[in-house]
């Protein structure tokens, strides 16, 4: 599967959360297809942390599918 | 012999704590199943545990039933609780013992095993 580079999940979460307090994409490995991932954002305040991820996921779900991304690690933060 | 399917929600809905996982508690083959592992041993759970990797429509299917696009997956009494960032954090905030506590009861068994699905 082709790896993909941290830039590019970087611009893709950042168009869905353009008003994220913060936004990072680590490469863990160095080698395109683990990477961890974090968002703080408002739109986090006061939902359950199963559903913060699951909009993180959602974003990247094609790639986790196709296997092109093989580990994400997610943190997500409200900002209240 | 049941539908794969049905075996997953099965064991989703009927056992108290199932970790889908790749390996077994025995034999762990990924570092996240080995977290949401440690994680729930650590707050003091039961798990049947279910290792996705025999087959990959067992992970086809149950990442459709649930959502949830990666491995592993922890259901409480028929409910997903997340992944292994989900469960670490969880168990770190001390919310994971209380909702074991309120779904299992505080004096639960802490019995781990492993359910093999029938495949076709």
């Amino acid at each position: 599967m082709a790896a993909m580079d941290a830039e590019a999940i970087q611009e893709l979460l950042e168009r869905r959360f353009p008003d994220a307090a913060e936004l990072t994409v680590e490469d863990r490995t160095g080698t395109g297809d683990h990477f961890h991932v974090t968002v703080a954002s408002a739109e986090f305040d006061e939902l359950p942390l199963l559903d913060q991820h699951r909009r993180v996921n959602e974003v990247l779900a094609d790639r986790i599918a196709d296997g092109s991304i093989h580990e994400l690690r997610i943190k997500t933060k409200g900002t209240a | 012999m049941k539908e794969l399917r049905d075996q997953i929600e099965e064991v989703i809905k009927e056992e108290p704590v199932a970790l889908f996982m790749k390996g077994t508690p025995q034999m762990v083959m990924c570092g996240n199943s080995y977290r949401a592992l440690n994680a729930l041993h650590a707050a003091k759970a039961p798990v049947t545990a279910v290792d996705i990797l025999p087959d990959p429509r067992i992970r086809q299917e149950l990442s459709e039933l649930s959502g949830w696009p990666t491995i592993p997956q922890v259901f409480v009494k028929g409910e997903l609780v997340g992944g292994a960032d989900i469960v670490e954090e969880l168990l770190e905030s001390g919310e994971l013992e209380r909702k074991l506590d309120g779904a299992l009861g505080d004096d639960r068994s802490q019995e781990v095993k492993v359910v093999s699905l029938e495949l076709a």
